[in-house]
């Protein structure tokens, strides 16, 4: 495992929006449980996002990049590990003490999320330039949330030093990709990055549009559920009563079957 | 002919290419996407086939799909019917599920393709799998058993197949078990139960398996009862996954087993839930042999035939293949190398050919690799650049008797050689190799390396000629070890030297390896047993936790990278590791 880098040269600080938001994210971060649970999910988005980084260093053709790209998606999945290792711990002294179940509850993710986006990156689909410069724009993001949390647990130092360490890489990734980014695409560094911007913004859309679409969706199947099936579902709970287990016969098929979707 | 047959949408899509009757090429969409159990359409794996052809789409004379999309697609409807109104939550699921792309399958073949309707055909889940697991596996005769968890309707088929060399095929599915019945979602069940996710956590409780005792079979009995035409049916009212999109047990399940396990703690089998849980996987793993078995025992009493063809994902159940050699009468047990739904790929386009098209049978090579070559050039070239220590070795031999070496004095060896395995199993050309004596062997694999549970087994591969002096294989026991599907008891007198290869139960998942189909892994076995004194190598598949084996050079080379690996072959390419390395320079740059 690789060793833990000193901290930034600058300290990095939260953003404005997350200081104007600091009373509510002290609410979140205050319930243990729902601590745990989200260092275990912040876990996972590292790791995935990490083998998505990992897989950008197959494609790149820039050895430079490359080596850049593993020694991040090694950080990546040493955060896993320290947000994994705390959300486990805090989950064992809940449990051992019976404060607390392992059932979900209320985790605020829009609010308050980890390293929102490396876990869907899509790499194949990126040149280098966008692809460093999303990097980078995550990374920034990351490093001020993660700043905020840290300041949220004063409570919780073990909590508040695995923020420390996982922001200390995180500026590393965000120098690294912006310093990248200006070398593999010198004239339009700049461009890259409003266009980086400008997509994470449409993702944000997307992930409201979809979300509303979704919800939009669910009611109105809910509604055909309860008008449409009721008729159908009284056949097939009936048909389903003749229904006893045990071998059946395989339906016969003629010649012409394979062309059947039915 | 050229048939492509794909397999797709829900997990391990895969697509096939054949050509005159014989695969030419077939690849799992994950390996060339690199995502752990891909379930997309997979594009990359159709364009990688036909390119690996030199043929376009057009030139394809079918287009065949591993189910039938819209039966399937009728079941799902019928089963959120029957749990009315229970059933709203799986409702809105399965439609969005369903209508989002799942039913449109020939419109997407057609539109991404650019083929002809009429050329796109859809044979049954199940009848992909019977003729994956008989086709291609050398026997001209022989009784079918195909399981899984679903495929449209069936659960589990039974059925013969018969093969004339240069004339014509048969494949007939004699009767089914139908859904919700299905030995699949029951083991699955225990899966999500003991808190590994469901279709790809079920080796794991078979691993658990080894470490419990079977105190809960009567309790499990009770799930899964033997109906009188010596079939089966699962007791619904302990499952939910008829009802329920996100729990497979119910209640019930519950009231019988105890509390589930919690899938963010770590099994610890010193306290009583730790060795409760292997209690319950060594429960559900008894009783799905006994049930396998005396399925099979019918079948072969009803059929008369001495070979048996297994297929679905069930059958990458290592220790219920082994019992079925060794209990159900039949004298060969074939399981090809992909079972599960990926091989269906390869299993729909030869069931077009032998049945549909009525092609004469053809024989077809012996071994599962389909997939792209890994170029050793590639390798050099990226070692170079990163300046890694890096050697090309002239000849074979030298290469042997150098990672043999190196092998011995206990290193672990990333090995790369030609074209990618299909199905689960690296089977010695993407593999993660290392010395079986010692204990902390696997240790170090586990934490360092392939980053996984500790009471999970590695495997052994051994030459099959030598095989029998290690391990105690039945007959017909190294023809299951081929794809590593069976699993088999390490001889006493070898497990103390054997010991990162032996299982708690002192068994162990052999690969018999055959010279003809792995010449080149057949050599290092026997270069390492000059060296070491016994010819068995520990080998896991290459990738760590989370992603799908390493298809290209690279890919092994970013996988070598980031784990505590020695050295990494590609072909005649040797990279080593350098130890007590500067700080990355790459730190510097940023």
């Amino acid at each position: 495992m690789l060793p833990a880098r000193p901290g930034p040269s600058r300290p990095i600080e939260p953003a404005q929006s997350g200081r104007v938001l600091a009373p509510l994210h002290r609410w979140i971060w205050r319930d243990v449980d729902r601590r745990a649970r989200k260092l275990i999910r912040f876990a996972e988005t590292e790791a995935e996002g990490g083998r998505h980084i990992a897989h950008a260093a197959e494609l790149t053709s820039d050895p430079l990049l490359r080596r850049l790209f593993l020694r991040h998606a090694l950080d990546e999945e040493r955060h896993a590990g320290l947000f994994r290792g705390r959300g486990l711990q805090l989950r064992r002294e809940r449990m051992a003490d019976r404060k607390t179940d392992t059932k979900t509850g209320f985790d605020a993710d829009w609010l308050a999320p980890g390293e929102r986006g490396l876990d869907r990156l899509q790499v194949g689909e990126m040149s280098e330039a966008a692809l460093l410069a999303f990097l980078h724009l995550s990374e920034k993001a990351a490093a001020e949330r993660f700043a905020l949390y840290g300041q949220m647990l004063e409570d919780d130092p073990e909590t508040g030093a695995v923020f420390g360490n996982v922001l200390r890489d995180e500026v590393f990734h965000m120098t690294y990709t912006r310093t990248q980014l200006t070398r593999v695409a010198p004239a339009r560094d700049r461009r890259t990055l409003w266009r980086a911007r400008a997509g994470r913004l449409w993702r944000a859309y997307l992930r409201i549009a979809g979300a509303l679409a979704g919800l939009l969706g669910g009611i109105v199947l809910t509604v055909q559920y309860f008008l449409l099936l009721p008729l159908f579902a009284i056949a097939a709970r009936r048909a389903a009563r003749r229904e006893t287990g045990g071998w059946s016969a395989c339906p016969a098929r003629d010649k012409g079957a394979l062309e059947s979707q039915y | 002919m050229r048939i492509l047959g794909i397999s797709a949408h829900y997990h391990d899509s895969a697509a096939a290419l054949l050509i005159d009757g014989v695969p030419v090429a077939a690849v799992e969409e994950e390996r060339l996407s690199r995502h752990k159990n891909d379930a997309a359409f997979p594009l990359a794996a159709i364009a990688w086939c036909l390119e690996s052809a030199g043929i376009e789409p057009g030139d394809l004379d079918a287009v065949v799909f591993y189910e039938k999309p819209m039966l399937k697609f009728a079941r799902i409807l019928t089963t959120v019917l029957r749990a009315f109104p229970r059933s709203r939550r799986a409702f809105v699921h399965a439609m969005r599920n369903a209508l989002g792309e799942k039913v449109w399958v020939k419109g997407i073949i057609t539109g991404e393709l650019g083929v002809a309707r009429d050329k796109v055909l859809f044979t049954q889940h199940h009848q992909a799998h019977a003729a994956a697991a008989f086709f291609s596996m050398p026997t001209e005769r022989a009784a079918i058993l195909t399981t899984d968890g679903v495929g449209e309707w069936a659960t589990l088929t039974v059925g013969r197949g018969t093969r004339t060399p240069g004339g014509p095929s048969s494949l007939e599915l004699l009767r089914e078990v139908r859904f919700p019945h299905s030995l699949g979602l029951f083991y699955s069940a225990f899966t999500a139960f003991l808190g590994f996710p469901v279709n790809e956590g079920e080796y794991k409780v078979m691993g658990l398996a080894s470490y419990g005792k079977p105190r809960f079979v009567e309790e499990v009995r009770r799930t899964i009862v033997r109906t009188a035409d010596g079939a089966f049916r699962l007791a619904l009212p302990y499952f939910d996954f008829q009802e329920s999109a996100r729990r497979s047990f119910g209640q019930g399940f519950i009231d019988l087993f105890g509390p589930p396990r919690d899938p963010y703690q770590p099994i610890d089998l010193a306290t009583a839930e730790g060795a409760r849980y292997a209690d319950v996987a060594a429960s559900a793993q008894a009783v799905l042999e006994e049930v396998l078995v005396d399925l099979a025992r019918g079948l072969r009493l009803e059929t008369g035939l001495s070979d048996l063809c297994l297929g679905g994902g069930v059958a990458l159940n290592g220790c219920a293949n082994a019992r079925l050699l060794a209990e159900s009468g039949f004298e060969r047990l074939f399981v090809p190398s992909a079972p599960g739904d990926a091989g269906c790929a390869l299993g729909a386009a030869l069931y077009a050919d032998r049945i549909h098209f009525g092609q004469p049978d053809r024989e077809l090579p012996d071994h599962p690799f389909w997939g792209p070559v890994a170029d050793g050039a590639e390798l050099a070239r990226i070692a170079a650049e990163d300046g890694l220590p890096l050697s090309k070795l002239a000849a074979d031999g030298a290469l042997y008797e150098e990672v043999a070496a190196a092998l011995a004095a206990g290193e672990v060896i990333g090995w790369m050689d030609g074209a990618l395995e299909l199905g689960p199993r690296a089977l010695g050309h993407r593999s993660i190799l290392a010395a079986p004596h010692d204990a902390r062997t696997r240790d170090r694999l586990n934490l360092h390396i392939k980053r996984r549970e500790e009471f999970r087994p590695y495997a052994p591969a051994v030459p099959t000629e030598l095989a029998e002096r290690y391990f105690e294989l039945p007959s017909g026991g190294a023809r299951l070890g081929r794809f590593m599907s069976g699993v088999f008891p390490v001889r006493p007198e070898w497990r103390s030297r054997l010991a990162a290869v032996t299982h708690v139960d002192g068994t162990a998942r052999v690969q018999t390896v055959d010279a003809a189909m792995a010449p080149r892994f057949h050599a290092l076995l026997l270069a390492y047993g000059r060296q070491s004194g016994i010819p068995v190598l520990l080998n896991t598949s290459f990738n760590l936790a989370g992603e799908p084996i390493v298809n290209r050079a690279v890919e092994g080379y970013s996988t070598f990278r980031r784990c505590d690996m020695d050295r990494l072959v590609v072909g005649r390419v040797m990279v080593t590791r350098p130890r007590n390395a500067a700080r990355q320079p790459e730190e510097a740059v940023a």
